[in-house]
């Protein structure tokens, strides 16, 4: 595959002259916490009790959230229960696709500290040592008003500006990326340029970069597009390339 | 049909040398027999007597005696009745012969067993990893893995009494009940 250079624009010297940002961010900040399109990784029975939220009864959608289908167009990601250690890979893959502000909610106990599942082999036990959760509902599980006020909780911290759980992420990559790969191996990795992220985000910072991360670049091998075979009606075989 | 099947069943399992038949009900019967002779009455069971459904594998751990259990539960649509065919094998090795030739879903459940267990089947077509593609401790099912002491030793917790938590105890919330107490059981 051929490298494609790029070149980000470095915010480092944007002067705020204008007067009015602050009220602009004040309102950008508003606007973001009525507009939020939510991801729900349904990994364990939490997942239960958002239709429920969501449809006439509760209508999530009068708080002006949404589910959303793709991790791409989306803000917050909702981890609905226990998180096995495959899955927690796919939950780190969704999660650095989705573009910041990002949030991370974590429902039922066993996001918490493992929950029913606290001596299980399988499952992660805390999920806020490989995401930055902004905030927890616990229960188990937690009912649709107790959803709905953790979604409230939630947008009263994005108004105030308090969640930034997305700003952690890069701050404190070299951490995240520690625990990441003590579980799941030295040679763990993601598509995502999660370092030249926070550069362009301007939120590089002394955590951002450490041991773990020079090892991820020791052990890092190039992406290449995967091959995969279709093979459609009897004898006929479609070549074709799918990016991951 | 039922009615016919089982008698004839029976009187043919009786053939079998080293055989124990227990009759749980009408449509359900145990089957104890030595590991060697399993593929025999398997083929018999399919090839004569109808039992073409495969339902499970299913192994269990007897540490102590230092062997492992593998139950054959077989289904036959014609009588609407259910074999299980116990047999014990040697825990070390623990090795024995696929059956996946009489019966094609035994494939997986012979891998899944291979994961959890590490019993390996002679001639199963695919022994690789299954469901735990993230594992690279022992089998975890085996008896002597502790999954505790695992998680204690890879996993940390947080704490149960945070300073946090201390505040809204004192206000009348909190835990009502801490862990310890809630696991001791009741006299």
């Amino acid at each position: 595959m051929k490298e494609i250079d790029i070149p980000i624009e470095a915010s480092v010297d944007r002067n705020r002259t204008n007067p009015l940002a602050r009220v602009f961010d004040e309102l950008v900040r508003f606007c973001r916490s009525r507009s939020m399109f939510m991801l729900h990784y349904c990994t364990g029975c939490g997942a239960i009790e958002l239709p429920p939220a969501m449809t006439s009864r509760f209508d999530m959608e009068r708080l002006g959230i949404q589910p959303m289908v793709t991790p791409r167009q989306a803000d917050i990601l909702l981890i609905t229960g226990y998180v096995s250690i495959k899955t927690l890979k796919r939950v780190i893959l969704t999660y650095e696709q989705m573009g910041s502000p990002k949030y991370v909610i974590g429902i039922c106990s066993c996001t918490v500290n493992g929950g029913m599942y606290w001596q299980s082999y399988a499952t992660a036990k805390q999920l806020d040592q490989y995401l930055p959760v902004d905030l927890y509902i616990a229960g188990c599980m937690p009912r649709p008003e107790a959803v709905l006020e953790g979604m409230r909780k939630l947008m009263d911290r994005i108004r105030s500006g308090e969640a930034d759980g997305w700003k952690d992420y890069y701050r404190r990559y070299d951490w995240y990326l520690g625990n990441q790969q003590h579980l799941f191996g030295d040679d763990w990795q993601t598509p995502a340029d999660v370092i030249g992220e926070a550069s362009h985000y301007d939120l590089a910072g002394p955590g951002t970069e450490g041991e773990h991360t020079r090892l991820l670049q020791q052990c890092q091998k190039p992406l290449e597009p995967q091959q995969t075979f279709f093979q459609i009606g009897g004898s006929l075989e479609v070549k074709g390339e799918s990016h991951e | 049909m039922s009615k016919k099947v089982t008698p004839w069943l029976d009187n043919l399992l009786q053939e079998i040398e080293g055989i124990e038949i227990r009759r749980k009900d009408s449509r359900r019967v145990r089957i104890d027999i030595a590991a060697d002779s399993l593929p025999t009455l398997l083929e018999l069971l399919r090839g004569r007597a109808g039992y073409v459904h495969l339902s499970a594998i299913t192994c269990v751990d007897w540490i102590d005696e230092s062997q492992f259990e593998l139950v054959y539960q077989l289904w036959s649509y014609e009588s609407q009745s259910l074999v299980s065919a116990h047999i014990r094998i040697a825990r070390d090795p623990g090795v024995y012969v696929s059956v996946f030739d009489l019966y094609q879903p035994a494939a997986f459940f012979e891998r899944d067993i291979h994961e959890m267990f590490g019993v390996y089947f002679e001639g199963s077509p695919d022994m690789s990893k299954f469901i735990l593609t993230e594992w690279n401790g022992p089998p975890p099912m085996r008896k002597e893995f502790d999954a505790e002491a695992w998680v204690n030793e890879t996993f940390e917790r947080k704490e149960y009494q945070p300073d946090w938590l201390k505040e809204i105890t004192e206000q009348g919330g909190g835990i009502v009940k801490s862990p310890e107490e809630a696991r001791q059981k009741k006299p």
